[in-house]
């Protein structure tokens, strides 16, 4: 696996500001940023089902494999230097639960956190 | 020479003896774990493990030095001794408390290096078939 491109919710102010966070973050696996449903996204994967990649972050590495919400913000973790061991411990039996958990509750209330912070996009 | 003069001499010796006894051990046995880290990298490693070993000293002698004072007057060799225990004392759990950290520095090291080529924690949802990027 030599790159992760990351799927985002272009629309999304907080995904905006995580974007940028992660530009700043030192990698072990590069990662390409791609809004989601757009042209790129769809000349990229022109097999994948694109639907579920607005409605959760999707991630899908070079050689094709696809994560999907609660997995894809793990590889996330997993591609930066100072989280990988974070990506393991989340990932976890006892801690994979509340990752997922977590994980959908900010993807759904994303619109409304993004408002309450003042997140434009 | 007074009781407290022959303490403070005895002190002195005990304590830095002992900070380079056990740099050294650290000096000696660090190095195969920072081999390991760097990849081999034997210079690199000879110098991250002598640069510790510097910070080790620093810091050791640093407590001997501000411990060194008694605040109070020795009458008897029996007072010298406890006195003389106590200073020893502390400054072996100083030692021993900072031979751990450095333990516990390389042990964080070797682990980092190690992850660097581990494989994702989770396994994919689907495949799909690669287009131009």
């Amino acid at each position: 696996m030599t790159s992760l491109i990351v799927l985002y919710d272009p629309l999304c102010g907080l995904c905006l500001r995580v974007r940028g966070w992660l530009e700043g973050q030192p990698k072990l696996v590069p990662l390409v940023m791609v809004p989601a449903k757009s042209e790129e996204a769809h000349r990229r994967f022109p097999h994948l089902d694109h639907a579920p990649t607005i409605k959760d972050l999707t991630v899908v590495s070079d050689q094709g494999a696809v994560y999907y919400g609660p997995k894809a913000w793990l590889m996330v973790l997993w591609a930066l230097g100072r989280y990988r061991e974070w990506s393991y411990r989340l990932a976890t039996p006892e801690l994979l639960p509340t990752t997922r958990r977590i994980v959908s509750l900010i993807s759904q209330h994303r619109y409304q956190i993004s408002r309450a912070a003042h997140l434009s996009r | 020479m007074t009781v407290e003069i022959i303490t403070y001499l005895v002190y002195l010796a005990i304590s830095i003896g002992l900070t380079i006894w056990v740099a050294h051990t650290l000096h000696k046995n660090g190095r195969v774990f920072l081999v390991d880290v760097f990849h081999g990298n034997e210079p690199l490693a000879d110098s991250v493990n002598h640069l510790l070993v510097v910070g080790f000293y620093l810091i050791n002698l640093g407590y001997v030095s501000l411990a060194l004072k008694l605040g109070y007057n020795l009458a008897t060799a029996r007072e010298g001794i406890e006195a003389l225990s106590v200073k020893v004392g502390m400054v072996l759990i100083v030692l021993g408390g900072m031979h751990f950290f450095n333990l516990f520095i390389f042990s964080r090291m070797r682990r980092r290096a190690s992850l660097r080529h581990a494989p994702p924690p989770i396994g994919p949802d689907a495949f799909t078939s690669v287009g131009e990027a």
